[in-house]
């Protein structure tokens, strides 16, 4: 019997480190649970998230490198068990401090992945692997059944000639021990033998594939092509579980009669350029993501969903909370939250409200941009972070505001923090994103058709009685946000407690006055002339500022003031920050002083 | 109340612990001082246990030792089920004693490590670990074979018994012994089972399971 077979690319195969390797079976991969895996001297944890979706992982936390392995698997991030930092499905960002509850990470703090494809009930990957996994005709006819998995402390090379040499009897015949064996070699890892009964002409073929775990220890993976009946099973199993380990004893002692060989060192990245390095300047908004317009429907009345995929690299990490700059195709560029779970970068989804008076962003994206559109969009940026320590979160949303409060509603949930989503609309049809709002069950509360004066009434119920570590997070219109913003000062609750997210800022912008500024750590003194803004000054001398809505809403141009009186005109900092004075949004604030001293 | 001579960091302590969280029965941990002051060896200590070494149990006057004992007469005397210890069940009996008789050599090998390690107990290292993974191999593909016969524990039941209290804090703490688990991916999962057990209490070194 022979068995053709499609390997990746000839030339490459001698270096182990650019092959497909198995490292788990699927059974290893139970709900929830975290396999704690090796290859090629390289430590990994294998995970598979709520939406099947199989994580390689290097195993070390990013923070004090301790196993990630011991960690807890939640469904949708990874926590590591030393200090908690989080870590998202898929790209592996990590979401969340701990010990930094009310700062987003950054989003360059990623741990290592490595590839991951399933294929005849084994996980494969790989340090650099080229190609797909090798494929086994007899594999790819058959209905592969998983034999069990044996560790074995030897080099896979011995381990490959015990293997030619092996014996097992065909399903039909496990108590002989009569067979003829035949070996075919399918590459340096992997071989297939078949035995053949010698009064039956019944046969089975096993394909083994061996695992590199280090240069002195492998793990034998074995599928019999054709699954047995069921009844027959378990005698199958341990007749191969009886044979192999006559084999790796046999393997054991050959290995102990040579030298010990050095054990494989993998590299072990350090920090990755991106925090190592000043980032690039960034002299104006910049859009390094393609996205697809994977799917575009009407969620709700006047409100379109789009679920955004990417056409190149995977999506970035997220945090609850975090917004994308849209690039639209007639040049606007627009703010909107992501709606999305946390670990799910699989493709981003947002939530657009056609505004009555827009002027051509929601417009465009309601009436010009399709299925299939491209759009070019920012990284996830997180101006609006949620904390994951309170003992109580009260989200209120009114209107389109409710897309932050998904996500953040999502990633409370799977952690077991007590929260409650608060949703108020004009009337039912205007209430969006029924499909996530019935994954978080009771916890969402609808408010349907209030009045103003109504609305407030049910915000200063909502908001009274502040108790310890209870947080409120509030987005919507400008009016129901001054008044959510008044009760709960009103109630006690403290400016830290309370965290808000303008839509835009409706504040008529001043901008009369002239004065200097001085960049104390780039010893620069420009002046602001009016009509002017600060942002646009230091952009015109080549200072790299990022910045995102560019009216004093989203929080992006910050930075910080060391001397002088500020204009605050923006909506985005609290009533403390803005009496601290030592921040400035410097896309619409100006200065009271003739000088400002800033901290760039 | 149940009197429990107690070291936090011993594993056959947390054995007991464990087993009296699980069967929800109240106790009072009397801390001895195990390590560095070695008080169970004192004369004072000997006059509970002759053997000098803890657990002792002491259940209103009736004092017991040995850990494996402990957890037969706790779970006889408090699981109303009679699941733990299946005294009405002489073949799931039987296999709970072996397994037991397994525990101790899990104790003398994987958890003799870990003395080694911590507190520099004067052992055979190499013997040690040696053992148990000889003995954490046969378990691992015992387990293996439970699964797939719809099984998750180490006796055949379809409920823990005081065997998997007997051998889970042996395996559970054996990193800390340089008993690396990473061949023993069966046995990973055991010990999450465990730890999803209603009542499962923790130790230093023991971590719980998350949310699920």
């Amino acid at each position: 019997m022979t068995n053709p077979v499609t390997l990746p690319d000839p030339v490459t195969l001698p270096d182990p480190m650019t092959l497909w390797h198995p490292v788990a079976t699927m059974l290893d991969l139970p709900h929830r649970h975290i396999f704690h895996g090796q290859l090629l001297g390289r430590e990994v944890a294998i995970w598979r998230a709520d939406d099947e979706f199989i994580n390689v992982w290097e195993n070390r936390c990013l923070h004090r490198g301790v196993r990630l392995s011991i960690g807890t698997n939640d469904g949708t991030e990874l926590t590591c068990r030393y200090h908690g930092w989080r870590y998202s499905n898929r790209s592996a960002g990590c979401t969340y401090i701990p010990a930094h509850p009310a700062d987003a990470p950054a989003r360059t703090i990623c741990n290592r992945t490595f590839a991951a494809v399933e294929q005849y009930g084994l996980v494969w990957s790989g340090e650099d692997p080229i190609g797909e996994p090798p494929t086994v005709a007899s594999l790819d006819d058959g209905t592969p059944f998983t034999l069990r998995n044996l560790p074995v402390n030897a080099p896979s090379q011995i381990v490959l000639d015990q293997l030619r040499q092996h014996r097992f009897q065909p399903v039909a015949s496990l108590d002989t021990d009569d067979a003829e064996m035949t070996a075919t070699e399918i590459n340096d890892y992997a071989l297939s033998l078949t035995s053949t009964g010698t009064n039956t002409a019944e046969s089975s073929t096993v394909v083994f594939f061996v695992q590199p775990v280090d240069s002195d220890r492998s793990v034998i993976r074995a599928v019999l092509t054709e699954a047995p009946a069921e009844v027959a099973q378990l005698a199958v199993l341990r007749h191969h579980a009886a044979a192999l380990g006559k084999l790796v004893i046999a393997a054991e002692a050959a290995a102990a009669q040579m030298p010990l060989p050095e054990p494989m060192q993998a590299t072990i990245n350090q920090v990755s350029l991106a925090l190592s390095v000043m980032p690039e300047p960034m002299l104006d908004r910049q859009a390094p993501l393609r996205v697809q317009v994977a799917r575009k429907w009407t969620t709700a009345r006047d409100i379109a969903g789009f679920e955004l995929v990417s056409v190149g690299d995977p999506l970035p990490t997220f945090q609850p909370g975090a917004h994308i700059d849209v690039h639209l195709p007639n040049g606007l560029v627009r703010q909107y939250s992501l709606t999305n779970g946390p670990g799910d970068t699989s493709r981003y989804r947002i939530g657009v409200k056609l505004e009555a008076n827009s002027t051509g962003g929601s417009q465009c994206l309601h009436d010009t941009v399709r299925e299939g559109d491209v759009l070019a969009i920012s990284e996830p940026r997180n101006n609006f972070p949620l904390r994951r320590d309170s003992l109580r979160t009260v989200l209120i949303a009114g209107g389109i505001g409710v897309t932050p409060m998904l996500a953040m509603a999502q990633a409370l949930k799977p952690m077991g923090l007590a929260f409650e989503l608060h949703y108020f609309a004009q009337a039912d049809e205007h209430l969006a994103f029924e499909e996530i709002r019935a994954g978080l069950g009771d916890a969402v509360i609808t408010h349907v058709g209030l009045s103003p004066d109504e609305t407030g009434a049910e915000l200063a119920r909502l908001l009274d009685g502040y108790g310890h570590a209870n947080q409120v997070y509030i987005c919507g219109p400008g009016p129901m946000l001054e008044a959510a913003r008044t009760i709960a000062t009103a109630a006690d609750w403290p400016d830290q407690a309370v965290h808000f997210e303008y839509f835009k800022n409706t504040t008529e912008i001043d901008d009369s006055s002239s004065f200097e500024i001085a960049l104390a750590r780039s010893a620069v003194n420009l002046q602001v002339p009016a009509g002017k803004s600060i942002l646009e000054v230091l952009r015109d001398h080549g200072i790299a500022m990022p910045s995102s809505c560019e009216q004093g809403a989203c929080g992006t141009c910050v930075v910080p003031v060391m001397e002088g009186e500020i204009e605050h005109q923006d909506v985005h900092l609290k009533q403390s920050e803005r009496d601290a004075g030592d921040k400035i949004m410097t896309c619409v604030s100006r200065a009271v002083s003739d000088r400002l001293v800033l901290d760039i | 109340m149940i009197k429990l001579y107690d070291y936090e960091l011993s594993a056959n302590c947390y054995k007991q612990r464990l087993m009296m969280s699980l069967l929800d029965v109240p106790y009072e941990s009397v801390p001895v001082d195990f390590f560095p002051g070695l008080q169970h060896k004192t004369d004072e200590f000997k006059k509970i246990n002759p053997l000098g070494h803890i657990p002792v149990i002491d259940d209103d006057g009736y004092v017991l030792w040995d850990a494996h004992a402990i957890l037969v007469y706790l779970a006889a005397k408090y699981d109303p089920t009679g699941q733990w210890y299946p005294t009405s069940d002489p073949a799931l009996l039987g296999e709970t004693a072996s397994w037991l008789l397994f525990a101790e050599g899990t104790t003398n090998t994987a958890s003799a490590a870990r003395l080694y390690v911590n507190l520099s107990y004067d052992f055979d290292i190499d013997a040690c670990r040696a053992g148990a993974h000889r003995l954490f191999r046969v378990l691992d593909e015992h387990l293996w074979f439970r699964e797939r016969d719809g099984r998750d524990w180490v006796c055949s039941a379809a409920h823990p018994t005081i065997a998997d209290i007997a051998i889970f804090p042996d395996v559970v703490l054996s990193e800390e012994g340089g008993v690396s688990r990473l061949d023993y991916p069966s046995l990973r999962r055991w010990t999450d089972r465990v730890k999803a057990l209603p009542g499962f209490s923790i130790m230093p070194g023991v971590f719980p399971m998350g949310t699920s």
